[in-house]
């Protein structure tokens, strides 16, 4: 019965499908909008819900659809830093100098991260982050699954490279 | 984990060839603090940092969707209304009919009126203004013909001579 598939299948990856939408348009309303867009479309759907072998992957990829759309329709503006600069924590930390240094540093690697293309940056990070399988990923990106294995090691080449770049030159 | 085996398996995770289990046996070394940590496994240590921060973004209240969906909503019955509730409507419909039979009858008889008048009214008052006016539009009308006779006469050279030719 498809209200207990989508009870017991749907429901509990919410977060998994809003932390990806989060990471696709980095707006928190957003990627609420388009988590309950996605869930919406999948009740819509139910009927296809029997016939669907990973459930996950199927909502996965209805948020990465409805998230691109919204990303093209809005011509998102990425004011990272600044959104970024309000999320320091403004708690008493023991050493501010290294805690200001270490997020210097995350934020280095997000501009690494955030200046692969769309394909690269979210195959890391449902792999790396998420830790989705390379099949799992072949089924939320509906590509075959040696292009997720070429583009995952083309994406971490780069990222690599720009680490290094990172730690001789510091740029 | 020794140097040596991080290190191998930081070669096959750049390679791409790694397994889950590896790259998660990587995330929960460069998630400690090691002091001394050679330099080539440093390069990756931001990266693995910045995974493992990512895997932390705060999460939203999600609405209950369970007892949404568990308690289907009863469907509000509907409201009987009667055919005399409508009775604005009809009177509406009926009122713009009038309005538009009795406009149309309105004109008709304005323009009946109009033309009537027209052919009633005489153009001039003066007879001998009357006379010269009538004398021009009758030499206007005379010239005309006479231009049409002169072509007719042309196309009766044409007859004259296809008859000819018919009879040869």
């Amino acid at each position: 019965m498809s209200l207990t598939l989508f009870l017991s299948q749907v429901v509990p990856v919410r977060q998994k499908l809003y932390r990806f939408a989060y990471r696709l348009l980095e707006n928190e309303e957003d990627a609420m909008d388009v988590t309950q867009d996605a869930l919406m479309k999948v009740w819509q759907q139910q009927e296809r819900m029997t016939d669907l072998q990973n459930m996950e992957a199927w909502c996965m990829r209805i948020v990465r659809n409805l998230a691109l759309d919204k990303l093209k329709a809005r011509k998102y503006r990425r004011s990272e830093e600044l959104d970024r600069a309000g999320d320091m924590p403004a708690q008493h930390q023991p050493n501010p100098h290294a805690a200001a240094e270490q997020q210097d540093v995350m934020n280095n690697v997000h501009r690494i991260i955030a200046a692969l293309p769309e394909k690269y940056r979210t195959i890391i990070q449902l792999r790396d982050i998420d830790g989705y399988s390379y099949q799992e990923i072949a089924e939320i990106l509906s590509v075959e699954m040696s292009e997720v294995k070429i583009n995952l090691h083309r994406a971490r080449k780069t990222v690599r490279e720009q680490l290094q770049k990172l730690q001789v030159y510091g740029v | 984990m020794e140097f040596n085996k991080v290190r191998e398996l930081l070669d096959r995770y750049w390679d791409g060839t790694s397994t889950l289990e590896e790259e998660e046996a990587l995330r929960s070394f460069f998630s400690r603090d090691i002091a001394n940590l050679p330099a080539d496994l440093k390069e990756a240590q931001p990266l693995f940092s910045y995974f493992a921060a990512e895997r932390d973004i705060p999460m939203p209240v999600f609405p209950d969707i369970e007892i949404a969906v568990a308690q289907p909503q009863t469907p509000a019955r509907p409201v009987k209304q009667m055919i005399w509730q409508h009775w604005m409507k009809y009177a509406a419909v009926l009122l713009i009919a009038v309005g538009i039979g009795y406009a149309i009858r309105q004109a008709e008889s304005r323009h009946d009126q109009i033309a009537v008048a027209v052919s009633e009214q005489d153009t001039f008052d003066d007879p001998e203004k009357a006379f010269a006016v009538t004398q021009k539009a009758l030499q206007l009308l005379s010239r005309n013909l006479n231009k049409g006779t002169a072509q007719m006469q042309k196309l009766a050279y044409f007859n004259e001579a296809t008859e000819k030719i018919k009879a040869n």
